[in-house]
């Protein structure tokens, strides 16, 4: 990166910060800052919903999925407008006119204390620690690709973060959503530009298109019902259903979103504006992927996208071994890049007997590109002692520092520490929301000033913060921990929609029934994760459905 | 029919189109 670049990434975060504190004086109460004074306007609320769910993750991690596997990701988000609308009939309507702040207080006038407790702590226990790996995957990329200390980008994506989320309090969180919003935008269209304009000269879009249809990075639809396939058409429309109505409905980071404004109708239409454009979305997301794939078919392209993997693997014991493999790779996506061209010209020509024979030997050679850089991977494994390791997150940011004209990569950075901080803002804020109203205000200090709770909550903000931030540097020797409470996190996101289920859609269910209820749900999601190979999506239908079947069961006998 | 539930149907046919359009530019180009 040039200095032009690091000056713009050095305007984009003394601008935010800048911007989010100007709104510290409109925090001066307690509504005002957790909520807003519930006066905001439902398309800034919309931008935000749609920022705090696109994390650096999606723009590392997504377009890396686009450029090795294609569109089938898209699947995922299939059921989200529908999950939406099913949102906006059920349970919007209920938590807005409840004047809640928190969802899971609604659990406590419908059921009891221990309802609510329990699930608010299930909240801040698996939010707490993905919030650290929110912050520690974009660190670790910046920290290879841009060689800097992993401390030093951890530092630099959570300290501005916290500061404006401190002080600004939700109004802060949301406005500054909304920029960001429209510059991860802006950097995503970018980067289409600069790929399209990146192809050869005698390759026009439609033509590359077709080569990334023929090597199956255009295959969005599989309609196979494969219970242990995680991306398929009926996963993505059923189970992922099950998945959006629990993360946007009672997960507190998106319900808080949304009683930030003045009325039901209001918070409707900014849950509906990403019915509209998360798919659109994200498509841009993968197709950023799709062409990249293109890009380095006529460009040279690393074998590895890590390049401090590719170095220590250049230069340890299995350096010999490694080089080979670079070598059967290089000759590999040479000849893939030919045939490439031999099917462009043979269909501008119109030929096409010519046009199968190079279409089917173009598919052979990505083939043998595809196996020989899993043969890498498998290697790097090996040496490392690391069975996860994967460089799918490396593969964006290596083309904008390495491809991208001057200026651009500063403004990708950007765009991607954007992400990262609108994710961050918005899960900060829920935690010490979580924490100050379902915790201090409801067991320690019920009765105390708007001034003392205001105080509180900025503790709790910088509390949260701190604690994420630790959690990121300590990430790499924190792993197994990480996994494991994220995992568990994962067990009770559809049984946490089961309670709301029996909350707003029963009234015979009781507070026994739907804490039993919970917890025999999460019991049933740790049996399908750990004794069947069904795939993590309908985890979310298990858990939903026995919570509902349990808690009315023991709501019905308990009554008699 | 309120100006929210036409919101609703809206959402439904915006969706049903971007399914389609996106089988359609999957069979066009594979």
């Amino acid at each position: 990166m040039t200095w032009v670049d690091w000056a713009i990434v050095a305007i984009y975060l003394i601008w935010i910060v800048w911007d989010g504190l100007r709104l510290t004086k409109r925090s001066n109460e307690i509504e005002g800052y957790f909520l807003g004074g519930r006066s905001l306007p439902w398309w800034a609320v919309g931008l935000s919903v749609m920022a705090t769910q696109l994390s650096a993750i999606t723009m590392v991690g997504t377009t890396g999925q686009g450029y090795g596997d294609g569109m089938r990701f898209l699947q995922f988000y299939f059921a989200l407008p529908i999950a939406m609308i099913v949102l906006s009939v059920t349970l919007v309507p209920f938590f807005h006119n409840a004047r809640v702040y928190t969802a899971y207080e609604y659990l406590e006038r419908r059921f009891d204390a221990k309802t609510r407790a329990f699930t608010s702590f299930l909240f801040l226990l698996s939010r707490s620690m993905s919030l650290g790996v929110v912050i520690s995957a974009p660190a670790v990329v910046f920290s290879v690709v841009l060689g800097l200390d992993l401390t030093t980008t951890a530092l630099l994506i959570g300290v501005p973060t916290v500061i404006y989320t401190m002080f600004g309090g939700v109004q802060a969180v949301t406005w500054t959503d909304v920029k960001q919003m429209v510059l991860i935008v802006v950097g995503l269209i970018a980067a289409v530009v600069v790929l399209i304009m990146g192809l050869p000269n005698d390759v026009g879009l439609a033509q590359a298109l077709r080569i990334a249809g023929a090597a199956g990075r255009l295959q969005t639809f599989d309609f196979s019902f494969d219970l242990t396939n995680p991306y398929t058409f009926w996963s993505g429309t059923i189970a992922a259903l099950f998945l959006f109505c629990s993360y946007f409905g009672t997960d507190q980071s998106q319900v808080q979103r949304f009683l930030t404004t003045p009325s039901v109708d209001a918070a409707r239409e900014s849950l509906l504006m990403s019915a509209y454009w998360k798919i659109p979305l994200q498509a841009l997301v993968l197709l950023v992927g799709v062409l990249m794939f293109l890009f380095f078919l006529y460009t040279p392209s690393p074998m590895l996208f890590n390049q401090v993997h590719e170095r220590a693997m250049q230069e340890g014991p299995a350096a010999t071994e490694y080089r080979a493999l670079e070598s059967r790779f290089e000759a590999a996506t040479a000849s893939r890049s030919a045939a490439a061209r031999v099917m462009t010209r043979a269909e501008a020509a119109g030929d096409s007997r010519n046009l199968g024979i190079a279409r089917a030997e173009f598919r052979r050679q990505d083939e043998v590109a595809r196996a020989v850089r899993n043969e890498a991977i498998a290697l790097v494994r090996q040496t490392t002692g690391d069975p996860s390791y994967s460089d799918v997150n490396y593969v964006f940011p290596t083309f904008i520092t390495r491809h991208m004209p001057i200026g651009l990569p500063g403004l990708l950075v950007a765009a991607i520490l954007a992400a990262a901080m609108s994710t961050i803002s918005g899960e900060l804020s829920a935690l010490s929301t979580a924490t100050v109203i379902d915790f201090y205000r409801r067991f320690v200090r019920a009765e105390a000033s708007d001034a003392h709770y205001l105080r509180v909550s900025r503790l709790a903000t910088g509390f949260w913060g701190l604690f994420a931030s630790i959690v990121a540097v300590w990430a790499a020797e924190l792993g197994s921990l990480i996994e494991v409470v994220n995992r568990f996190g994962s067990f009770f996101y559809g049984s946490i929609l089961g309670v709301f289920i029996l909350a707003a859609g029963f009234p015979r269910a009781t507070a026994n029934g739907a804490f039993v209820g919970l917890v025999a749900g999460m019991g049933a999601v740790a049996w399908a994760a750990s004794a069947t190979n069904v795939a993590f999506l309908w985890h979310n239908v298990i858990g939903a459905v026995t919570v509902v079947i349990v808690g009315l069961a023991v709501s019905v006998l308990a009554k008699r | 029919m309120t100006q929210i539930q036409r919101q609703y149907v809206r959402v439904v046919i915006v969706w049903v189109g971007v399914l389609v359009a996106l089988y359609i530019f999957q069979e066009l180009f594979s």
